[in-house]
Parts: C-alpha cells; sequence; structure tokens
C-alpha cells in the first residue's frame, strides 16, 4: 500500500485520541542530533475542527482483536485496514519535523496480534527514532494494557509521555461497551507507570546521569456521553486518578457517534459543550484549589450547562461573598467568577503598590462582567443587584446572550435538553450508573 | 514642536534617550529618519547614533530599574507600533523614578501601554515557533517564508538553531526584506531577497503532500469549527502555510 493511504487511514483512526499536547519536557538536543522539547509545548497548527496539531497523531496500525462498541476501529467494523512499518513511521517524523511541520510524535496502535506483539512494534520504532536517528523531539506513546512490564518500562526510557486510555467512566461501562476490557487491566499499567516515574525522580537524587523516565508524566483519556455516567462521577475519578497516580492530564472526547451498536446512545452530534463544561471544572480541579466535591454535589450531579462551573459554585455558595479585592488572599481571590490565574498574581502584585481601584481592575484583565457581582472594590460593592442567587443569574445570562458569547451553543442546548431523554430509550443502559 | 529624529536602530533610540536627558528637553516626537516629514512647525533634531552614549542609557536601565524594563522596551521597540519610540521615553521616564518596582505599576497607563504591546509580541513569536514551515530546497538547506505584523525574526532564531542545529535554514521576513540565515555554525540578520520564483524537488512535493493528507484526515467531521481555527491560527498567517494554502 502507499504511504500516502497507509497515512490518511492510521492518521484518521487516530483523531479521536484528544491528547496532543508537547508540554512538560526538558529534553535538549544532542551533538549531531536533531530537535528538542520546548517547556510549554508548541501548537503547530489547528485543524479545521479547531483543534491543535502539535504532534505527528498516528496509529501504528488499526488491526484490531478487540471489539468495543465505542471504537471505530473494532474488529466487527467493515472499514479499510492498514499497518505502518517503523521504518516508514521514522521517516515521517523526522521529514515532518525537519519542515517544522510538528512538535514530534503521537504513537498509539491498535491491539494487533497480541498486546505483546503490538508493544514490541511501537518500543522498536521509539527506540530507533531514539538511538539510531538521535531524534530528540517529543515523543508521546501509548502504553497497551496487557504488555509485558519489562516492554513497557523500556518504552518509557526512550519517551517524554506515556498514557494509557481509560475510556470510559465506570466499569459497568466497560461491561457492557468494551466486554473484553476491565478495569484492572487498565489501571494496573498505569499504577506500573507512576511508580517507575516515582521511583525515577528518587534516582535523580542520588546519581547524576540517571535515565530518563517519561519526564513529562502520564495522561489518560475517557469518552463523555457514551454511558449514563454523571459529571460528578467523572470529576471524582478525575480527581483521584491526579491524586493517585499524579497523572498530568485527564482528556475528556465527547462521543463521536460512530456505531449503531444497541448498547450506545443515538445522537446526532457529540455533546460538545457538556465536554466544554467538564474541562472546564478540571480546570478547577488542577489550579483553582476546588475538589469535586465542591463544584458538584449529590443533588447537582451534572453541571450547568448555561453557566461555567466556578460561576455555579459562586452563586451556590453566595454567603461567601462579595470579598474585597484589596485584601482577600491569593486562594479566595481564584474563587472569584471573572479573575483567573494571571488577573489574580497580577491583583497580587499591583496591590504591593497601594490600594486597587475598579477602573484598575478592569485594566489588569478581570472579567468584571461576572466578577463584580462578588467583590467589593475599597469597600464599594458594583453589582447593581443585591446579593440574590437568582437575579445575579439572569444578568449574568443575560450578558453573556448580550456579548455573543454563547451564540454557537444555543443550538447545542437543545440538542443537549434532548439528551437525557435519548439515554432513557435505552433499557440495557439503565444499568451504567457507577463508581469506578 | 521638538521631534527628535534618529537613525531607526536600537542605538540611535538609547543615544536620543541620552541627548534628551543631556539638554534637558522633552521631546514631542521621537522618529526614525524614514518616516519623518518635516514642516514648518517642527523644530528637528538629528540625532547622532554613538554607541559609547547608547550603552551608557543600556546599563543605566539595567542596572538602575531592572532587566526585565530593559527587555520590555526592546520588545516595544520590535513591535514597531505606532509611535513606539515616545512610549518606551515615557516608560523608562517613570522607570527611573520608580525603579525596580515599575512593573507592579499596573494602574498606570505608560506600564500598562507596554505590557499589552510586549505581551502582543511574546504571542506572535510563540505563535510563530510553530506557524513557520520550512521548505527543502538543496544541499541540506531549507527556507521558510514568513510575514509576520512585528519584527520577531530575530526572536525565533534562537530557537531553531537550537532545534534544527545540523541543518541550514533560512527564515525569510518578506515584507520587511530581511532573513534570519544559519549555516550550522551560527546565525545572524541579513538583508534578503529572492530573485526568482522556487522550484521544490519532487521529494519536497512528496512531504507537502502528506502533510496535507494529514491535515484533513485528523479533522472530526462531525466538530468542524472553523471560528475556534480562526481564533487560534488568524488567517493573516495562512499565506506560506503548506496545509492552507
Amino acid at each position: 500500500m502507499e504511504l500516502k493511504k497507509k497515512l490518511e487511514i492510521l492518521s484518521a483512526a487516530a483523531k479521536y485520541d484528544v491528547s496532543c499536547s508537547s508540554s512538560g519536557s526538558t529534553r535538549k538536543n544532542k551533538k549531531g542530533g536533531i530537535g528538542n522539547s520546548h517547556l510549554s509545548g508548541i501548537c503547530h497548527s489547528w485543524s479545521d475542527d479547531g483543534r491543535c496539531i502539535s504532534l505527528l497523531k498516528i496509529l501504528f496500525t488499526n488491526n484490531c482483536i478487540y471489539d468495543c462498541a465505542y471504537c471505530v476501529n473494532r474488529a466487527s467494523n467493515d472499514i479499510p485496514r492498514a499497518t505502518f512499518t517503523p521504518e516508514e513511521v521514522v521517516s515521517l517524523t523526522i521529514n515532518f519535523y525537519r519542515r517544522n511541520y510538528i512538535e514530534g510524535l503521537f504513537l498509539s496502535s491498535a491491539v494487533f496480534k497480541n498486546p505483546d506483539y503490538t508493544m514490541e512494534l511501537l518500543l522498536k520504532t521509539v527506540k530507533s527514532l531514539r538511538t539510531v536517528y538521535n531524534f530528540n523531539g517529543y515523543i508521546h506513546l501509548k502504553a497497551i494494557p496487557g504488555a509485558d512490564y519489562r516492554l513497557i518500562s523500556e518504552a518509557g526510557t526512550y519517551v517524554d509521555r506515556m498514557s494509557v486510555n481509560i475510556e470510559l467512566p465506570s466499569s459497568n461501562g466497560l461491561k457492557l461497551l468494551a466486554p473484553q476490557k476491565n478495569k484492572e487491566s487498565i489501571l494496573k499499567p498505569m499504577g506500573f507507570i507512576s511508580t517507575k516515574i516515582k521511583e525515577n525522580k528518587d534516582e535523580k537524587k542520588i546519581y547524576r546521569k540517571p535515565t530518563t523516565f517519561v519526564p513529562a508524566g502520564q495522561s489518560t483519556q475517557l469518552i463523555v456521553g457514551a454511558t449514563a455516567d454523571s459529571d460528578l462521577n467523572i470529576l471524582r475519578l478525575s480527581e483521584n486518578l491526579y491524586k493517585r497516580f499524579n497523572l498530568k492530564r485527564v482528556y475528556y472526547s465527547a462521543y463521536v457517534p460512530v456505531s449503531d451498536s444497541p448498547n450506545l446512545p443515538a445522537i446526532s452530534s457529540p455533546p460538545l459543550l457538556r465536554e466544554h463544561r467538564i474541562y472546564q471544572a478540571d480546570w478547577l480541579l488542577r489550579f483553582y484549589g476546588f475538589s469535586a466535591n465542591e463544584i458538584l454535589d449529590e443533588t447537582n450531579q451534572n453541571l450547568d450547562t448555561q453557566l461555567d462551573p466556578k460561576c455555579d459554585w459562586a452563586l451556590r455558595n453566595i454567603h461567601l461573598f462579595p470579598i474585597e479585592i484589596n485584601r482577600a488572599d491569593y486562594e479566595t481571590l481564584l474563587k472569584v467568577p471573572g479573575i483567573g490565574i494571571k488577573s489574580a498574581k497580577r491583583i497580587i502584585s499591583a496591590r504591593r503598590i497601594g490600594p486597587i481601584n475598579y477602573d484598575t481592575l478592569k485594566k489588569i484583565g478581570v472579567v468584571l462582567k461576572r466578577a463584580r457581582y462578588f467583590i467589593t472594590c475599597q469597600g464599594k460593592f458594583y453589582g447593581e443587584r443585591s446579593m440574590n442567587q437568582e437575579k445575579i443569574k439572569q444578568s449574568i445570562l443575560f450578558n453573556n446572550f448580550k456579548d455573543n458569547t454563547f451564540t454557537y451553543n444555543q443550538e447545542q442546548l437543545s440538542m443537549f435538553s434532548l439528551y437525557p431523554n435519548l439515554f432513557n430509550k435505552e433499557e440495557s443502559l439503565s444499568v451504567i450508573v457507577g463508581e469506578f | 514642536m521638538i521631534y527628535y529624529i534618529y537613525d531607526g536602530s536600537f542605538e540611535g533610540l538609547l543615544t536620543s534617550i541620552y541627548d534628551s536627558f543631556y539638554r534637558r528637553e522633552y521631546p514631542d516626537k521621537i522618529v526614525s529618519d524614514d518616516n519623518f516629514q518635516p514642516n514648518l512647525l517642527i523644530e528637528a533634531v538629528h540625532i547622532k547614533t554613538d554607541s559609547e552614549k547608547a550603552s551608557k542609557v543600556y546599563n543605566s536601565i539595567k542596572n538602575k530599574i531592572s532587566s526585565s524594563a530593559l527587555e520590555n522596551i526592546f520588545y516595544v521597540f520590535l513591535s514597531e507600533v505606532e509611535n513606539n519610540e515616545k512610549i518606551i521615553y515615557n516608560y523608562l521616564r517613570l522607570g527611573w523614578k520608580l525603579e525596580n518596582k515599575i512593573d507592579l505599576y499596573l494602574s498606570d497607563d505608560r506600564v500598562l501601554t507596554v505590557h499589552k504591546i510586549v505581551r502582543r509580541v511574546k504571542n506572535e513569536r510563540h505563535r510563530m515557533l510553530g506557524l513557520i514551515r520550512f521548505r527543502y530546497l538543496d544541499k541540506n538547506t531549507y527556507y521558510a517564508p514568513i510575514e509576520p505584523q512585528y519584527n520577531i525574526i530575530g526572536l525565533v532564531a534562537p530557537h531553531f538553531t537550537k532545534r534544527l542545529s545540523d541543518q541550514n535554514w533560512i527564515i525569510h521576513d518578506v515584507n520587511r526584506k530581511i532573513a534570519a540565515v544559519y549555516d550550522k555554525r551560527e546565525w545572524y540578520i541579513t538583508d534578503f531577497k529572492l530573485n526568482r520564483e522556487l522550484k521544490y524537488s519532487d521529494e519536497e512535493i512528496f512531504f507537502q503532500d502528506l502533510w496535507k493528507q494529514y491535515f484533513n484526515s485528523i479533522a472530526i467531521k462531525n466538530r468542524i469549527n472553523p471560528r475556534l481555527q480562526k481564533r487560534n491560527m488568524p488567517m493573516k498567517y495562512w499565506k506560506y502555510l503548506i496545509e492552507k494554502s
């Protein structure tokens, strides 16, 4: 088969993997070598769906022995199949890299023959890139669940980031949609990698030139909207993954209808708004000091689609507000809707000079159309409204509507309200409520 | 009205600042000689670039204000936005008063304007690190034309000397007619013009074709979102992108 055809098939097969970041590694170029990595990562292009292209994201092969209902590469699906050779992947990577098309390689694979055989092929490819071609750019490799730990551990010494996909947020979901996989087979390699990363960090304190092991950390991905799991369950799962396995990122991908299996919800377009809200909540977990149980609780199990999670949280906890901008500490500032990491830091540094007034806040970059209902500035409240939860919510929503911030979401909202109804039609799905 | 006319170089600008303090004068405008249009109301003072004066100002900024202030004014200089000389001048005057605390005065417009411009230049620089596309010419030489809004060519070159250290490359700022050239040992900026259209080898066309293929097949058709794409990758940069031209 022609290389172009293979690339077409195997990049299209990899497109549902969301992770594309190239950050977190400080690998340097060697003499006579090619490439290095950039700590913050670099995006090289943006595809027509608006997602960034940073790495050459391909599957090694889309020949799969598994038959997972949600996956486009499932064994029973009638699609063209292809397999690269390690040399082809290496040549594509090097030639794209020299032209600055990409930041590195993201290599994943369907499970071909058996997990060990697949992992060996992946290992051979990355090893040849690093040792034969002296390539020092970014490599993100998928660890194949079920592969021998020796293979995973050797591959880890060559790559920057590794990931194992969780796929579905609950074990019941797995049982229904991916009967050949189970929770243990996914979590075990994840735990193995995270222990190895920790060991390697300790070694670095002792030896002068230790080998690196997955320096940019581990990530994972799960599909949103293919099962009936609530947002609260998803966030709790993510929180645990961040805490227990020290994951760098959990990626969420809105379920794109790729199959008409009776076990899957029949939707016409992916739940993008829900995905967006979960990402916002994920940021709150990682950078804003929130916990999953703060963002949502048993009575509110799903994120509000109209308001962002922080706004929603603040409205439910209106008794904590308003706070005084000139006195609140950094952690409190971060919890105000409309104040992000950057503006919180700017507020702290501008305060060292003198008190901040309302005008300065605007200049600093605080989003006042949300923030003003929750703050006072030198003792004065600028919210025009009393501290009434409903009234504030209405004004914020009205502002969003006025600015056209959410126009493109309008139709998605209507689609989204249909979504729970669709679920109820599927009897088999009612069993999937899950704790992971 | 007093106008200072300088030669358009960074050293020239620093010399103007030195002279303004020495002459105890407050210029209404500082302009480079290619942007200067004389008229009757203007008293033009021609500044002769003097590297000794320039380095005095340079060191004074570094020692008396801060090295980040020095970095900031260099970014503003490279931004080539209208009246950037005066923006720098005002910022520095304030800087010598407030010393290393200057960048905390976020409520002051003189500081805020500088920070805004610096952010825009840094953003474009970072974006360019990804959007530059090299084309293979011959003899291990790669060529990349770009049309950035700000004069960032010297800011992106060091990144590529580290990354693509084993190939010769040229990054060509087409509008400013300059290029950063690297010959596997060192890089320099030079005047540059293409005299004829380039012809690419079959191999180059082959990889361009593969890249376009990849670009198209990686997009998820159910999620097409041109607005998001354009926000991240403004159309002004599309001209030299292989995948978009």
